[in-house]
Parts: C-alpha cells; sequence; structure tokens
C-alpha cells in the first residue's frame, strides 16, 4: 500500500504541472533542499539551515513568532468582523450589539479579535524584554531592534484605534483623554488632536479616521515593518547576539 | 539527525499533537453550542409547545418563524427584538391574564407595536435577545425597563399635552407646578412663576413669633401633643410650603430679617364708630359673624378643619390658604385693610374685591379673629428679643442660601439664577450619572428619585432642598411626572413627534376686563383654556345660558347641582357690574356653531312638550341623573329651572353630542332622533321653576352640615 503510494508521489513529481509548480526537483540533497528554500518567495528570506538548538523553547520562548501568529489571527477575524461593522454613529454600536445578540458565534469572534489584541500588545512587550534583556540592541542588530520599536508603537496605535471603533463610553472618554494628551503637546499639540479627530470632539469624523487607520494604514504598514524585520533577523544572523556558547560556535 | 530521519516524529510528539487537536476542537467548539441553545431559541420553541395545547394553534402559528423577531424603525432609531420571545404582542386570543409571559398580548393602547417598537414606551434595551439585558441594567446599558406603574412617563415624553388617558401622569405634573418646583428646577413647559406670597410688608400681617412657628413647622393644623392631625397633603390641600431643615438660630435670624420687612404700609381703614358700638352691644356678634362668613361662600376657596366624631378633616376648597388658626396669625388692622382690598398688600392675588358694608366687615373680621384661633399656637415658641442688626443681615443672607427667594419676592433681595439642578432631561439619566451618597436604594433612576422626594438628604447630604410630604400615590405621580422629563437630546429622533403643550390665550375686554379683575373670576372659572377648573368653563357661555338668568345668578348665585359643597360666593356686585357681566357672557363668549337664536322656542307645541316628558320619564330615564322638583337623581344638574336657564339651541346641540361641548362630561351621548331632541328640548324648556332667594340662617346651617358629610 505504502509503496503504492509512494510510487504515485513519484510519478506526481515528474508530471509537468508539478514541475512548473516547484522548479526545483525534489528535495532529497542537502542543495536541493537549499535551492527550494531560496526559489521560493515565501520562504526566501528562511535560512536554508537551522541549527537544532536555536529551535529549543528557551532560546526565543517563541515569542516573537506567537505575536505574528496573533497578528495573522486579528487580520483573520478584523476581515471577518468588518462585514458586520459600519464606522459611522448610531450604527457603530449597533452593529457590537448584533454581534452580542443575534449574529452567531458574534460573541466568539468579537471576543477572538478583542483577547487577540490584548494578547498581542502582552507577547510584544515581552519579545522586546527579552530580546533587550539578551542583548538583542547590539551590533549587528541595532537597525531590527529600530525597527522593532517601530513594531511596537504600530502594535500600540492598532490597539488603541481599535479601541474607539465599539462606539461605547468607554470607547468614547479613553480617545477623549488620548487625545487630550496629544493636545498637550507644545507649540503642534492642538493641530495634531484635530487632524487625528478630524475635528474637535470625538465624534463621526473621528470614528471614521480611527477605521481607516485601523483597517488600512496600520496593518499594511505593520505587514511592512513585519517583512523587514523578519529579513533582518536572518541577515544578522538570529535574534540576539550570542557570545560563544558551549561548542565554541557562534 | 542523520537525513532520512528527517521529517519523522516520535510517539510522544504525535501524542501531544493529538491531545492538542482534540482540545483546540472542544474550544472552538464551546461557541456553536451557546449560540445552538441562547435564550431566545428555547422562549421560540417553547411558544410552539404552548401553541400545539390550545385549539387556536394554526392561527398563533401562522406568522411563526424560527428566528429572530425584530421591530425595525430606521427613521425612530428603533431596533427591538422584544417581540423574538414576546411573540402574542398581537395575538388578541392570547389577551387574557392566564397566559403565560412572555405570550401575553399587548393591551389595547391606540399606538401600534408594529409602527412604534417596544422600547420607546417601556425602555429597556430593544437589541437585546437575553432575558437579563434586556430587561435590567448591566454594564453595556443602563436603562433598565420601567416599571408598568411609571409607564405614564413615556406617554408624556411626547405628548407634552395632557392627556386624558394619563391621570397619574397629569396629577404629577400639577403637582411640579402646584408645589412651585420650577422655581428652583428648569422643567419642561412650565415657566417660572413666584408663588410663594411676596414678603416685602410681612413685617404688618404676622408677628415674629408666628414666623417663628410657620418655619418650624409650615403645617396649622396640629392637636395638642403637636401631631400633625390633618395630613392636608392627603386631602390634597397641604400648604406650598415644605419643611426646611433649619436650626433654631438659623429660625431666629430668619425671623428677624422678615419681621423687619415694611416696605409699604398698610391701608387703614377705620370701620364707622357707630357699626361697632352699635354691634359691640349685641350678644350674638360672633355667631352673626359666622353666618356671614358661610353666607359668603368662603369656603369655596379657602379650607377649614372641621372636627367632628373624633376626627378632624379639612373641608373647602383649595384655592386660597387654610383659614382654621388665621386669627392667631395676623393682626385686626391687616386683616380689615385685607377683605377690604386683598391687591393693596399683595399685588397679583387671586382674592376677589367684595363689596363690603362696615356691618358685614365688623362682623366678619371679628368671627376671623376671634374665632378662628388657637390659644396654644405660639407657646412652643421661644422668647425672642428685638431683633438685631446682626441678626437681621445674617437672615437675609439665609433667605438667598436656603432658597427662600426662589420663591419668595421681597422688594431688594435678587434670588440666585438657576438655585436647583436642571431637570429638564432628569428622566433620561444613566445611574452612573446619579450621586447615591450612602443611601441603601438600588442604584437606578426611579430609587433615585424616589429617596430624593421622600427625603433629600438620604442621598445627597448636603442637598438645599427641602422636606416634602407625600402620599404614596402622589409620590408616585411626581416621580411619573419627573420621568417624562426626557428633554431633548435622548430622543432626538423622535422631535417630529413630540406633541407640543397648547399654550391657551384668553383676555378679557372692555368693561368686562375691570370687573374680571376684581372679582378674580379666573381663580375658579376657566375662558377659552385661561383659569381655575374648580367652577364651569365659562368659554361658551353665551350659548348656553339665558341672560337673564345669567343676571339673577350673579345677583345671588344658586347651585345648580345640590351635592356639590363649593358654590359661588356672593360677590355683593353692583347693578352696573352685573350688567356687564351678564351682557358680555350673552353675547362674548359664544360657540360658534350654537347659535342661542337659532332655535324658536315658539315652534314647542303642547304635544312636542308631552311627548318630550314621555322620554324623559319613560324611554331614556333622565331622572335617574337629573332632579326636577324634587325627584330624581343627584349626578347631573338639577333641572328645575331649566327653562330659564339653558337656550333651546344649547339643549339641543347637546342632546345631540354632549362631548362636542364638553369633552369631559359623563353624560352619556344617547344618539337620539332629531324628532326626540327637539321634544325633549320642549320639554325641558316648560320647566321654570321660580328662582328663591335662599340666604336664611338653617339653610346655611344646613349647608354646613352637609359639607362635612360630603367631604
Amino acid at each position: 500500500m505504502a509503496t503504492t503510494f509512494h510510487a504515485a508521489l513519484e510519478n506526481l513529481r515528474t508530471t509537468r504541472v508539478w514541475k512548473s509548480i516547484f522548479r526545483r526537483g525534489p528535495a532529497i540533497t542537502n542543495r536541493t533542499r537549499s535551492v527550494a528554500v531560496f526559489g521560493n518567495l515565501f520562504l526566501h528570506w528562511l535560512p536554508v539551515k537551522v541549527r537544532e538548538k536555536s529551535l529549543r523553547a528557551r532560546a526565543a520562548y517563541y515569542l516573537g513568532s506567537l505575536s505574528f501568529l496573533l497578528f495573522l489571527l486579528l487580520v483573520i477575524t478584523g476581515v471577518l468582523l468588518m462585514f458586520y461593522y459600519h464606522p459611522a454613529a448610531p450604527d457603530a454600536y449597533r452593529d457590537m450589539k448584533d454581534l452580542r445578540f443575534v449574529i452567531s458565534n458574534g460573541v466568539f469572534l468579537r471576543n477572538m479579535h478583542r483577547i487577540a489584541a490584548h494578547l498581542m500588545v502582552l507577547l510584544v512587550f515581552c519579545h522586546m524584554f527579552h530580546v533587550f534583556y539578551r542583548g538583542g540592541y547590539k551590533p549587528p542588530h541595532e537597525f531590527n531592534w529600530v525597527i522593532g520599536v517601530v513594531l511596537l508603537l504600530l502594535t500600540l496605535f492598532l490597539s488603541y484605534t481599535g479601541y474607539l471603533l465599539p462606539w461605547d463610553q468607554l470607547a468614547f472618554w479613553a480617545v477623549t483623554v488620548g487625545t487630550n494628551i496629544v493636545s498637550a503637546m507644545p507649540v503642534i499639540g492642538s493641530k495634531v488632536r484635530f487632524v487625528a479627530l478630524g475635528g474637535n470632539i470625538v465624534g463621526e469624523n473621528a470614528l471614521l479616521r480611527f477605521y481607516v487607520l485601523h483597517v488600512v494604514i496600520l496593518p499594511l504598514l505593520a505587514f511592512l515593518f513585519i517583512g523587514v524585520h523578519f529579513w533582518r533577523v536572518q541577515k544578522d544572523g538570529g535574534l540576539t547576539v550570542r557570545s560563544k556558547d558551549d561548542d565554541g560556535k557562534n | 539527525m542523520p537525513a532520512e530521519d528527517m521529517g519523522k516524529l516520535s510517539y510522544q510528539m504525535r501524542l501531544a499533537f493529538a491531545v492538542a487537536t482534540v482540545i483546540c476542537v472542544l474550544v472552538l467548539a464551546i461557541s456553536p453550542v451557546k449560540d445552538f441553545r441562547s435564550e431566545w431559541k428555547k422562549h421560540k420553541r417553547s411558544f410552539v409547545r404552548y401553541a400545539q395545547g390550545r385549539p387556536d394553534t394554526k392561527k398563533l402559528l401562522a406568522d411563526y418563524s424560527p428566528n429572530i423577531d425584530q421591530v425595525w424603525i430606521p427613521g425612530m432609531n428603533v431596533v427591538d427584538r422584544c417581540t423574538t420571545c414576546h411573540q402574542g404582542m398581537t395575538q388578541l386570543s392570547l389577551a387574557d391574564s392566564s397566559v403565560p409571559q412572555p405570550f401575553r398580548a399587548h393591551p389595547p393602547i391606540p399606538h401600534n407595536v408594529r409602527e412604534w417598537g417596544c422600547t420607546i414606551c417601556h425602555r429597556g434595551q430593544g437589541p437585546a435577545t437575553e432575558i437579563a439585558e434586556a430587561h435590567e441594567t448591566t454594564l453595556a446599558w443602563e436603562q433598565p425597563i420601567l416599571p408598568a406603574h411609571f409607564l405614564q412617563a413615556s406617554c408624556g415624553s411626547c405628548h407634552h399635552a395632557d392627556l386624558n388617558e394619563t391621570p397619574q401622569l397629569t396629577r404629577g405634573r400639577e403637582l411640579l407646578s402646584r408645589l412651585n418646583c420650577q422655581a428652583c428646577h428648569k422643567l419642561n413647559d412650565l415657566e417660572r412663576p413666584m408663588l410663594g406670597s411676596d414678603l416685602s410688608s410681612v413685617g404688618y400681617k404676622v408677628s415674629r413669633e408666628w414666623i417663628y412657628k410657620w418655619l418650624k413647622e409650615p403645617r396649622t393644623v396640629l392637636d395638642k401633643d403637636g401631631n400633625v392631625t390633618v395630613n392636608g397633603y392627603e386631602n390634597g390641600d397641604e400648604s406650598r410650603m415644605p419643611k426646611f431643615r433649619l436650626k433654631d438660630e438659623e429660625i431666629v435670624a430668619l425671623t428677624a430679617f422678615l419681621s423687619a420687612q415694611n416696605a409699604k404700609p398698610i391701608e387703614s381703614y377705620k370701620i364707622n364708630p357707630a357699626v361697632v358700638a352699635a354691634w359691640n352691644k349685641k350678644p350674638d356678634l360672633l355667631p352673626q359673624g359666622e353666618l356671614r362668613f358661610r353666607q359668603m361662600m368662603c369656603t369655596t376657596c379657602h379650607p377649614l378643619a372641621v372636627t367632628r366624631a373624633g376626627e378632624t378633616k379639612l373641608i373647602g376648597g383649595d384655592i386660597g390658604p387654610e383659614l382654621t388658626k388665621v386669627g392667631s396669625k395676623v393682626n385686626e388692622p391687616w386683616l380689615v385693610s385685607w377683605l377690604r382690598n386683598p391687591q393693596g398688600y399683595l399685588a397679583h392675588n387671586n382674592m376677589p374685591r367684595y363689596g363690603w358694608t362696615d356691618e358685614d366687615l365688623y362682623k366678619v373680621s371679628q368671627y376671623v379673629m376671634n374665632q378662628l384661633t388657637d390659644s396654644d399656637l405660639l407657646t412652643t415658641v421661644p422668647k425672642l428679643e428685638a431683633a438685631t442688626q446682626d441678626e437681621i443681615k445674617n437672615g437675609k443672607r439665609l433667605f438667598l442660601e436656603k432658597g427662600c427667594a426662589s420663591c419668595h419676592s421681597i422688594a431688594g433681595v435678587t434670588p440666585q439664577k438657576d438655585f436647583g439642578p436642571d431637570l429638564t432631561a432628569l428622566g433620561a439619566k444613566n445611574a452612573s450619572e446619579l450621586e447615591f451618597g450612602k443611601a441603601k436604594i438600588t442604584h437606578n433612576l426611579l430609587s433615585y428619585i424616589q429617596a430624593k422626594l421622600q427625603d433629600p438628604v438620604s442621598v445627597n447630604p448636603v442637598s438645599r432642598m427641602p422636606q416634602y410630604t407625600w402620599n404614596p400615590a402622589d409620590l408616585d405621580a411626581v416621580t411619573t411626572a419627573l420621568l417624562s422629563q426626557t428633554g431633548p437630546k435622548p430622543t432626538s429622533a423622535l422631535q417630529h413627534l413630540t406633541v407640543p403643550k397648547v399654550e391657551a390665550s384668553y383676555r378679557a375686554v372692555g368693561d368686562f376686563a375691570e370687573v374680571y379683575e376684581r372679582y378674580k373670576c379666573y381663580a375658579c372659572h376657566r375662558f377659552n383654556g385661561v383659569g381655575g377648573t374648580l367652577a364651569p368653563d365659562l368659554s361658551y357661555e353665551g350659548s348656553r345660558a339665558q341672560k337673564k338668568w345669567i343676571t339673577e345668578f350673579l345677583k345671588n348665585p344658586q347651585t345648580i347641582r345640590p351635592t356639590l359643597i363649593l358654590r359661588m360666593p356672593q360677590f355683593n356686585m353692583t347693578d352696573k357690574e352685573v350688567n356687564i357681566v351678564a351682557e358680555y357672557l350673552a353675547l362674548a363668549v359664544q360657540k360658534p356653531d350654537v347659535n342661542p337664536q337659532s332655535v324658536d322656542a315658539r315652534q314647542f307645541t303642547p304635544a312636542l312638550v308631552s311627548m318630550g316628558k314621555q322620554l324623559y320619564e319613560v324611554k331614556y330615564q333622565c331622572q335617574s341623573c337629573h332632579t326636577i322638583g324634587g325627584t330624581g337623581g343627584y349626578v347631573g344638574p338639577n333641572l328645575n329651572n331649566a327653562g330659564n336657564w339653558l337656550t333651546p339651541a344649547w339643549t339641543e346641540a347637546w342632546l345631540r353630542n354632549p362631548q362636542a361641548l364638553q369633552p369631559d362630561t359623563i353624560e352619556p351621548r344617547r344618539n337620539l332622533t332629531e324628532d326626540e331632541i327637539r321634544a325633549l328640548t320642549a320639554y325641558l324648556m316648560t320647566l321654570k321653576a321660580a328662582i328663591k332667594p335662599q340666604t336664611s340662617t338653617s339653610a346655611a346651617n344646613a349647608r354646613l352640615a352637609g359639607q362635612g358629610a360630603g367631604r
């Protein structure tokens, strides 16, 4: 049975269609394996070879990867939520009520998005502390550290802009307080507040601006910076500068 | 690791992976299971079971769908899913109270559920599909269901005009206005009249000791232990003055300030000494004074406490102040001056200016000063020394701080603006916007309003609001009226539905205006919506009554309804004044479609009259409510003199449709034929009993005896 299956698979790999998609042959040798990774758009930034040791949990605690996973989860649930949500004044809150009371599994969907968002903020901070205490900001990682800081800010902004969207009292006052803090900036404070809110009060304009920031601008920026971040992790040789470790290798 | 082992997992890893997968699936299953078992679906299913157990299953389930039902009215901001569980709302067969909730039908009301939704009236959370969320206060929704007992408040949010169907709301609004709440608070539809008396010259009227007593306990009917024996409020007659929480030294300061108010000296009047001397010789001066007091029907406006069979009751009207102990309150020169010209002391007072003879003035004032007294009234008042300047200054400050100036004006004292909080949107407030202090009450708007009304300091220890005494019905009425004050904001989508309060307008003109003002006709009678409600509405009096009858009536007012205790006082009008009034009433205040000349009385033949009598006595049995010649009921007015009193045109129009002429009358509309109407009118026009003057002693006494029984 197994042999027939393997034979069928081998046959499949020789077909023209297969070869047009996977341009290299079967990844049997180390060379063909690395070529497979290089030749794939989605995998090309990954190292062709990973040490088993660096996959151990204590090396990274997978904090960055988990943050990224949550980010993907947020994108998926966020898109689903967008099917129900109107960024307009009476509708926004009513859509929350609909999610709560009428839409099948609406509570589950909304809570997935909300809890994942809270978790992501937490994990991103943990990730940062971990990298910091392991000296991950030192050369040659200083550029990626800065990218990481940008990603931290993007995460916080995403979280904050999402906070207004339910359009309840909590949201309203959180944004009122937040934007008042902004207006305390010298010289440009009140202008920045005006631009952020699209007016002088937290109203429909603010809701629309926060919505666009939340679902378009900030996620695109996050994707961009996450790409750079991952790429540089590989190019800089891992997360952190490791002192010469047990077996004397880097 | 050798290349060929790559991709192969250990047994432990496979096991861990399998367990994780199962857990993941189970976790993901929680949400769909909860969804399937949601509360509203249970109610859906149980309605089907209930309907199947009834004979009209088919009809009940005709519109059934297993999904959520909702009333969606975009223009009014309504998304009400109440009908998801309350599925029998419009099923007529489910109106019975034996039908279990939530399936019972809605009682009939003018508004259709499909057009108005539910939460506009009932409050609660319309979009919710869970019992607790829909009915109660939750973190996400602060307006719970309004208890049915207070539901009339919702009518009042849109209907600023009074409705017949909402007596509790109307009573509440009346109380808000009557207790002068708008003096301190901003309220919808109530302007700010100064209802308390002008105190600019109060120093001439009452003693400092009396003011002390009044501030200490602003109710005068007390038994010997100082307990309030008549809770005036239950009779609807309490003085408007509430009890302020004043310390003794504050009362002393206030009395000092008030007794120093002597802005305008009283117009002193000296009663002819010969009259005084003559009457002082007579032993029955006081009984004669009392008789005159009763004959003048002072109790039509002023209540008096009467003790009968150990029970103290207030009898009389509630327009003027209660007079039981007024002799211990005011001084004689002030009383005489007041009786002659009340407006000389209080410019805007509603007391009529009677035409007094010196004799009557002396008799009545002696009666009031000597009989309507209570020698114990001021015994509890401590000795008050002469007022010092400091006390007066302090009193003036307190007069402003305690809010006295909001109701009472004094020359030279400007009240604080907006003394109390704005209440125009109180009814829409969320519990989180209210201050509950340490009060152990449920944290919602309803309990807040009731606690605050009953004991203002219970929710706010520094509240300046005085203490009112409520009976439970009035407390609920005022609560309802306050809940109806939802302001413009929360109902903005409903603004276009608001039924505004129509402001009545009426102005007396010509010579009549002077008489109208002198005798304060508007204190009791109403003209086109302006004036009191105690006495008949006179807007169409010219269509109703014959001029000759009006003239006779004004000279000697006789009651048309024998069971009423409140009667029109005898004003002692001059003939000229009587003519002016009769002329005006007969010609100027007519109903356009009831022309008094339109029916010619000459066409009433004896045959028609006897047919009318037949109809009156046999077919329609009018005598069960109306009296003619001593027999008949007392529900309607007596018709002894109908032929002199009513115009034929009015009688016909009235028989045709009484409610068209007087919307709140209880006279049934009998759908008479035109012939019957004519015959009945012909009969009624033959009833012409002569008006007998009724001023003898026995009649007045009989009337007073009847008052106690009537109350």
